[in-house]
């Protein structure tokens, strides 16, 4: 099976990366949040980008991926698979936790989408921004809500995982499984998804209705419905990027979720080009990066005082902004525009195939 | 003559006080190629709007292939074999040729559920609703893990799709462009793309917006030639609307007449040319088009 190469090939990669880098605290944080950034930014373009929905509530799915996984990771804390090395055990407890927090981004990605997909343009990125702000002030009320939901019958297991949340204080003591594999497979097979579905019939339907909307329904596409589907993709990868965070951040609380989060992806993929996964890809690493090195470089600065480098998280949103007026002045289609690394490596091939 | 694949009954639109549309009847069969003209502002496109779902009739009924489709939504309509162009082109700018005519063609998907089966349930009450919602949505996303996982039968499915639109871009005498982006062709080819695009949904019944407008007189008199091909090739029922009265005498075998959203002729070219109406409305302006 040749589709299945990839993901086999990455796997043993990413695989010996981790058994030789795996071990430097450092070097795992930093991808970690790299990668958890990329996938944030990737699923954003399959709206953003790709169906030309404009969404800016993708911290909102986030938080709801970080929260379901985190908690569901605390409660399995201790639950061990005997016959398998440890390691391996917690790997797939944490595979489970990001599928269910995933999962239930998705279901809110569906109950969101489905009533404000109807809506276009400005209307919609209100709507989804409304909505992201909602979950997230949801979350810093949980203990109110975890008694509303355990008083109602059959809603009381729900209601005492609710209760897990811990309001504003934020849920601690997740386990911290997150590895450097983990997060760079998801990171893979989002990339590798959003790769061949812009390459099928499904994805350029998505792509019809971002170029014309009349159009594409008037050739046969279901538009509501591959809006809805692209939304609730978007939102199962969000969380999923989410349930990552969780598990390597000693807390998650409702302010690691806030407008502000939504609006660093927003600014991603929009730099790096509206369409292209590869600027997404490009774009977060780079601005993941970027306060990073600004914060060994006051570091430096500051002869070693670390009150400076503290500093970089108040600076780093105005650097953002200057950093998107330049690139909107300069090229404002984003870095890539609408192409991808790969094209220039698929336009060759068929002409060798051919000759 | 078979059975009319797409029929306008006594349609009327009002938008607010202002009647778009009044009492449009019209029926299309296959092999039929009818013209519908009138003055600027006679509700043509509206007629076109109305026939393709793009608005709900105010009163009367559309029929396609048998299914009264009034409230039914543009891209279910298109699905029952009515395609269309555009007055003011609407390509997918920013895509290839090729992938312009690939997004009209539907994958020739075996899905796990049987559709006529689903949708029976997705009539019924609120359970056989639900269910039959989930196992639609199965088999939607099921499409999107075959694309993911480019299983044999999608990759399978895929060559088929590219080859039919290939095969159009080649009617259409587009193969050199097939990897350009439909904004960088020239105006007449892209017209010629709407069309191939439009074929590519496998219609009954084509209904064409002023495909000529734009074009030069040799253009035009490709255009004539290729209509009737059309026709002929694909078996459709063509509809067009048109300003330039040359090529519409030319090629339709029947003119329905609009002015101020009321038909005041129809019939045989010949015959509806002579009406006095018409030339009072339309004709009576231009003269020297129709001398």
């Amino acid at each position: 099976m040749k589709s299945f190469l990839p993901v086999v090939a990455a796997t043993v990669v990413l695989a010996v990366l981790q058994l030789l880098l795996g071990t430097s605290e450092y070097f795992v944080y930093l991808t970690s949040l790299v990668g958890v950034n990329v996938v944030l930014a990737v699923s954003l373009n399959i709206i953003n980008g790709m169906t030309g929905q404009f969404s800016i509530g993708h911290a909102g799915f986030m938080a709801v991926g970080a929260y379901v996984a985190g908690t569901t990771s605390l409660i399995l804390k201790d639950d061990q698979l005997s016959f398998l090395p440890p390691a391996v055990s917690d790997q797939l407890f944490l595979l489970l936790a990001l599928l269910l927090g995933g999962g239930t981004a998705g279901l809110f990605g569906f109950l969101v989408g489905l009533p404000s997909l109807r809506l276009r343009g400005d209307y919609l990125a209100i709507v989804t921004l409304g909505f992201g702000e909602i979950i997230r002030v949801v979350i810093q009320n949980s203990d109110g809500l975890s008694k509303s939901l355990g008083a109602v019958p059959g809603l009381s297991l729900v209601g005492s995982f609710v209760g897990k949340f811990g309001g504003a204080l934020g849920v601690s003591g997740v386990p911290q499984r997150s590895t450097f594999f983990m997060v760079w497979f998801w990171v893979f097979v989002l990339v590798l998804l959003a790769r061949r579905l812009a390459d099928s019939s499904h994805g350029r339907w998505l792509k019809a209705i971002r170029e014309d909307e009349v159009a594409a329904e008037a050739m046969g596409v279901d538009t509501t419905s591959y809006k809805v589907r692209a939304f609730v993709v978007s939102s199962f990868f969000a969380g999923i990027a989410g349930g990552l965070f969780a598990h390597f951040v000693p807390i998650i609380n409702p302010g690691s979720f806030t407008f502000v989060k939504s609006m660093e992806v927003v600014v991603m993929i929009v730099a790096g080009g509206l369409g292209s996964t590869t600027g997404a890809i490009v774009a977060a690493v780079f601005l993941t990066l970027l306060p990073e090195g600004l914060r060994s470089l006051f570091l430096q600065l500051g002869g070693g005082d670390a009150s400076l480098a503290q500093k970089v998280d108040q600076v780093r949103m105005p650097i953002y902004g200057v950093l998107l007026v330049l690139i909107m002045l300069t090229r404002s289609q984003g870095l890539f525009g609408t192409h991808e690394a790969w094209d220039l490596w698929k336009r060759r091939k068929p002409a060798e195939a051919k000759a | 003559m078979s059975a009319p694949l797409l029929e306008a009954k006594k349609v009327s639109i009002r938008f607010g006080g202002l009647k778009a549309l009044t009492d449009f009847s019209l029926t299309l069969s296959r092999g039929d190629l009818k013209g519908l003209i009138g003055p600027n502002g006679a509700g043509k496109t509206t007629a076109f709007n109305v026939l393709t779902g793009v608005y709900a009739p105010t009163e009367g009924e559309v029929v396609v292939a048998g299914e009264r489709v009034n409230g039914k939504r543009p891209f279910q309509i298109n699905r029952l074999g009515v395609a269309r162009t555009f007055q003011n082109i609407r390509l997918f700018k920013q895509l290839t040729a090729l992938d312009n005519v690939r997004i009209a063609i539907l994958p020739e998907t075996k899905r796990w559920f049987d559709a006529g089966r689903v949708q029976a349930l997705k009539r019924g009450s609120g359970v056989q609703r639900a269910l039959g919602a989930a196992l639609d949505a199965t088999d939607n996303y099921r499409d999107w893990w075959r694309a993911f996982l480019r299983t044999p039968g999608f990759l399978a499915e895929e060559a088929v799709v590219t080859a039919k639109a290939e095969e159009l871009l080649s009617v259409m005498g587009l193969s050199h462009r097939k990897d350009e982006l439909a904004s960088s062709l020239p105006y007449g080819e892209q017209r010629r793309l709407e069309m191939a695009r439009a074929l590519g949904t496998k219609p009954n019944v084509l209904l064409l917006d002023e495909p000529a407008a734009g074009m030069n007189t040799r253009e035009k008199a490709d255009l004539m030639v290729l209509i009737r091909q059309l026709r002929d090739q694909f078996q459709v029922g063509i509809l067009v609307i048109e300003h330039d009265m040359k090529l519409v005498m030319g090629i339709c075998e029947h003119l329905t007449v609009l002015d101020h959203g009321e038909t005041i002729a129809s019939g045989d070219p010949a015959l509806v040319r002579k009406d006095a109406k018409v030339i009072e409305a339309y004709l009576g302006e231009a003269p020297a088009h129709v001398a």
